[in-house]
C-alpha cells in the first residue's frame, strides 16, 4: 500500500488536552497517509476523531484545547510546531477541510463565488477576473449545475446537496495536497449522500488528493477507505486496510461496533449491544479504555496496550488479541 | 393481526409557505392524498427524504397536526373532527416518541416528573402510585430509579431517548409513533434502543409505527413499510417483500444508495440517482418522481400512477411497475463477511457467558454516567 502512495501525511504520537479535564481527549495518535491514499477514522462521538482533525489544521478551540504532545509532519513541516500566519499559508491552501454543515464554513453574507475567489486569491495572488473564473471552474467540477449564475447565488439559496457541493468546491480551488472530511455526509439524504460521496472519490482519484475521511457510518468507510482507523475514547484502537478491518475484525470494540449495525438483508436475530456507555474524560478507565465494556476484557487490561502488528499493516492495540487464541487459552 | 388500529383515508396536509399581501398564498403540498392501514400489534415503518412528508404524516396520526383534508382513524373513529377534550382522551392511547432527545424534554423539569406528567395529564392514580411506577418505568428502560430526582442535561443522548420512551410509555399507550426514535445516536446506542423498543413492544402488546430515514434500522424492525416521496406514498408492503424486490424505482434507488458496510458489495456507481427532490412548492406534473427517474415514459410526465394493488400485500404507484427489469440483489447476506461473523459469535458467546457479571458492570458505567 505504501509503495504506491509516497508519504504524505504523518502523525505521530498526537495528543489533545482539554484545560481542567485529567485525560487526554486525543492520546498518543498515530498514522500515516500517503498521496491519493483514503484514510477513514470511524468511532462515535466523543472519540476524538473530530477533534484529531481539527488539531491537524491548526482549529483547536484555544485555549480551552491544546496539542499537549505529538508530531503531525505535512510535506516536511510539522503543523503543530508552527505559527499561525505559516499555518494560514497551509490551510485551504495546501490542506482544506469539509464539514458536516456547510452553513459553518459558508458565509451567509457572502456570494457562494465571492467566497471560492477570496480563498483563491489570498493564496494565489490573482487578480479578480482570473480568480472568479477558477471559481466557476470548481462549481463546474463539483457537478453544479448552472455554475455561472450559481456563482452570484448566496448560500442560503442553495439546497443542503448544493452547498456541501460549493464547499468541495471551495476547499478544492487551489488543488491541496490533502482534504479532510469531518462526516461530509452525515446531514444528507441517502441519494444525495450517493452523489456527493461519488464527486469526492471522483475529484481525489482525478488530481491525487490524500483524503482523511472522518465518519461514524460503517458503510461509508467500506465504500472510502483503501485504510481505517478505528477510534475509541481517544485512542485508536484498530487500524488496517479496509478489506482487514471488515473481514477480520481484531479489537473487541471494532467487533461490537459492526455487530450493532443491522444490516440491509433480511434480519438474523437480534442486535448485537455494546453494553454501557462511553467514559467521560473524568472517569476514564486505566489501562485499556474499552475494557470496563468489553466481555473479553481480563486482568491484563488494566495495562494500557501497545497498538502491534497482527498481519501486515494491520495493528491493533488489545491484550487479548488474537482473540480466538486468548477466548481458546481461557477455555483450556 | 386483528384489522386495522389505525388508518388513514385520503389524508392530506397543505402548509402556507408565504401569503402576500394580494394574491394566491404560496402552498406546500406536505402529505398528499395517503392511505394506509396499520394492523394491531405490528411494526410499521414511513420511510423517505428529507422533505418527503413523513414527519408531518405521523403527527397527523396522532393529531398533533389537524389535516387539510381526508381522515385519520383509530380504531374505526375518526380523529380528525374530534373535540379537544376527546382528542386528549385518545392521546392517552397515542403517543410519541421524538426524534431530537434533546430538545424534546422540558430542562426545567426533574426526570420524575417529567415521566410523571402524562399521568397526571390523564388522571392516573394516586401521587403515590404514581411514583412508583415512574420508578418502574425507568427500570425498565435501563435507568435507575434515583435518576427521577435529576434534570435532563444530566443524561446523555442515549439515556435522554430512554427517558422519552419512559414518558411515552407513562399513559399505557396502545400505539407508539416514534419520528427517527434511533436516527441521533450513536451506532452502538442505537443497537440498545432498537432492541428496547422491541422488547417493550412484545411485554406491552404496542403497536409500533416508525418513521425513519435509515432503511436497515427499518428492515430490522418492522413488519411492512411504506416509502414516501414528496407528500404520497409511492410504495408499500411487507418488508421482506419490499427490500427483496422493490417495485417503485424511487425505493430501488433508495436501496441502490444506501453505502453497504462491506468493501466491495457495491462496485459500480451507476445506479446513484441523479438531482434533487423537487421544489415541493411546485411538484412536477404526472408522477411526482419523474423528474429523476431512470425509466419514465411519456405517460409519467402526465398522469399520476395509482398506488396499484400487486398482490400479496402490496402496492405500488407506478405506470411501469410491470415493465421493470428485474431488480439485482446488491447487499451480500447478511450483509457482513464470514471472518466478522465469526467474530461476532465469539462476541456473542463472550457476552452471554459474562452476562450476570456485566450486568452489573453496565449499571456501574450508568451510575457514574450522570
Amino acid at each position: 500500500m505504501h509503495a504506491e502512495h509516497p508519504r504524505l501525511l504523518s502523525v505521530d504520537g498526537l495528543s489533545v488536552r482539554f484545560r481542567h479535564h485529567p485525560a487526554n481527549i486525543v492520546d498518543d495518535v498515530s498514522f500515516t497517509i500517503g498521496a491519493g491514499e483514503t484514510l477513514c477514522i470511524v468511532g462515535e462521538s466523543g472519540c476524538g476523531k473530530s477533534l484529531t482533525a481539527l488539531a491537524l489544521m491548526g482549529l483547536l478551540p484555544k485555549p480551552a484545547a491544546q496539542v499537549a504532545a505529538g508530531r503531525a509532519v505535512f510535506e516536511g513541516e510539522d503543523l503543530v510546531a508552527l505559527d499561525e500566519s505559516r499555518m494560514s499559508d497551509i490551510r485551504g491552501n495546501r490542506m482544506a477541510m469539509i464539514f458536516q454543515e456547510p452553513m459553518t464554513s459558508l458565509n451567509p453574507a457572502f456570494t457562494v463565488g465571492d467566497q471560492i475567489a477570496e480563498a483563491v486569491r489570498r493564496h494565489r495572488g490573482v487578480d479578480r477576473a482570473a480568480a472568479r473564473g477558477r471559481a466557476r471552474e470548481m462549481l463546474e467540477q463539483a457537478r453544479i449545475p448552472a455554475a455561472e449564475k450559481r456563482l452570484d447565488e448566496y448560500p442560503h439559496q442553495l439546497s443542503g446537496g448544493m452547498r456541501q457541493r460549493a464547499m468541495i468546491a471551495m476547499a478544492l480551488a487551489n488543488d491541496p495536497a490533502l482534504l479532510i472530511a469531518d462526516e461530509p455526509t452525515t446531514a444528507l439524504d441517502v441519494t444525495i449522500q450517493a452523489q456527493v460521496l461519488r464527486l469526492i472519490r471522483q475529484l481525489q482519484a482525478e488530481r491525487g488528493t490524500g483524503l482523511l475521511m472522518i465518519t461514524h457510518d460503517l458503510g461509508v468507510v467500506a465504500e472510502t477507505a483503501d485504510r481505517v482507523a478505528v477510534m475509541y475514547a481517544g485512542r485508536i484502537v484498530e487500524e488496517g486496510p479496509v478489506a482487514a478491518i471488515f473481514d477480520d475484525p481484531q479489537h473487541p470494540y471494532t467487533i461490537g461496533l459492526m455487530g450493532s449495525v443491522p444490516s440491509l438483508g433480511r434480519r438474523s436475530g437480534r442486535l448485537e449491544t455494546i453494553p454501557g456507555l462511553v467514559p467521560t474524560p473524568e472517569a476514564m478507565p486505566r489501562g485499556c479504555r474499552f475494557s470496563t465494556r468489553c466481555p473479553f476484557a481480563a486482568a491484563v487490561c488494566a495495562e494500557t496496550p501497545a497498538l502491534t502488528e497482527i498481519a501486515p499493516g494491520h495493528r491493533v492495540a488489545c491484550a487479548r488479541a488474537p482473540i480466538e487464541l486468548r477466548v481458546a487459552e481461557d477455555a483450556a | 393481526m386483528t384489522g386495522a388500529v389505525l388508518e388513514t383515508r385520503g389524508l392530506e396536509k397543505r402548509f402556507v409557505t408565504h401569503r402576500p399581501l394580494f394574491g394566491t398564498p404560496t402552498e406546500v403540498h406536505a402529505v398528499n392524498g395517503v392511505d394506509l392501514a396499520i394492523h394491531e400489534g405490528e411494526t410499521f415503518a414511513i420511510v423517505g427524504e428529507s422533505g418527503c412528508g413523513k414527519s408531518t404524516l405521523a403527527r397527523m396520526l396522532i393529531g398533533l397536526i389537524r389535516p387539510s383534508a381526508g381522515q385519520v382513524l383509530y380504531q374505526g373513529r375518526e380523529m380528525s373532527g374530534l373535540p379537544q377534550k376527546q382528542m386528549r382522551a385518545l392521546r392517552r392511547d397515542l403517543q410519541f416518541i421524538f426524534q431530537d432527545p434533546f430538545s424534546s424534554l422540558n430542562p426545567r423539569m426533574t426526570i420524575g416528573r417529567l415521566v410523571e406528567e402524562p399521568m397526571r395529564a390523564h388522571g392516573i392514580g394516586t401521587p403515590g402510585e404514581r411514583r412508583e411506577r415512574v420508578g418502574r418505568l425507568l427500570a425498565r428502560v435501563g435507568l435507575r430509579p434515583e435518576h427521577a430526582d435529576r434534570y435532563p442535561h444530566e443524561f446523555s443522548g442515549g439515556q435522554r431517548q430512554r427517558i422519552g420512551i419512559a414518558r411515552a410509555l407513562a399513559s399505557g399507550p396502545k400505539v407508539l409513533i416514534g419520528d427517527e426514535p434511533v436516527s441521533a445516536l450513536d451506532v452502538s446506542i442505537q443497537a440498545q434502543v432498537v432492541n428496547m423498543l422491541e422488547d417493550l413492544k412484545e411485554e406491552f402488546g404496542l403497536t409500533l409505527v416508525v418513521i425513519a430515514h435509515d432503511l436497515a434500522v427499518i428492515r430490522h424492525m418492522s413488519d411492512r413499510v411504506a416509502v414516501m416521496y414528496l407528500g404520497e406514498v409511492v410504495e408499500t408492503g411487507p418488508v421482506d417483500a419490499v427490500f427483496d424486490a422493490p417495485a417503485h424505482p424511487y425505493t430501488r434507488a433508495l436501496m441502490g444508495a444506501i453505502p453497504v458496510p462491506a468493501p466491495g458489495a457495491r462496485d459500480s456507481v451507476a445506479a446513484i440517482l441523479e438531482g434533487d427532490v423537487p421544489n415541493p412548492t411546485a411538484p412536477p406534473p404526472g408522477c411526482r418522481f419523474h423528474t429523476r427517474c431512470p425509466f419514465a415514459v411519456a405517460r409519467c410526465t402526465r398522469e399520476r400512477p395509482a398506488l396499484a394493488d400487486m398482490g400479496g400485500g402490496r402496492r405500488a404507484a407506478c405506470h411501469l411497475r410491470d415493465e421493470l427489469p428485474a431488480f439485482d440483489t446488491r447487499a451480500p447476506e447478511p450483509g457482513r463477511t464470514p471472518g466478522a461473523a465469526r467474530r461476532f459469535e465469539l462476541w456473542r458467546t463472550a457476552r452471554s457467558a459474562g452476562q450476570d457479571d456485566r450486568h452489573r458492570k453496565t449499571t456501574q458505567a450508568e451510575e457514574t454516567q450522570p
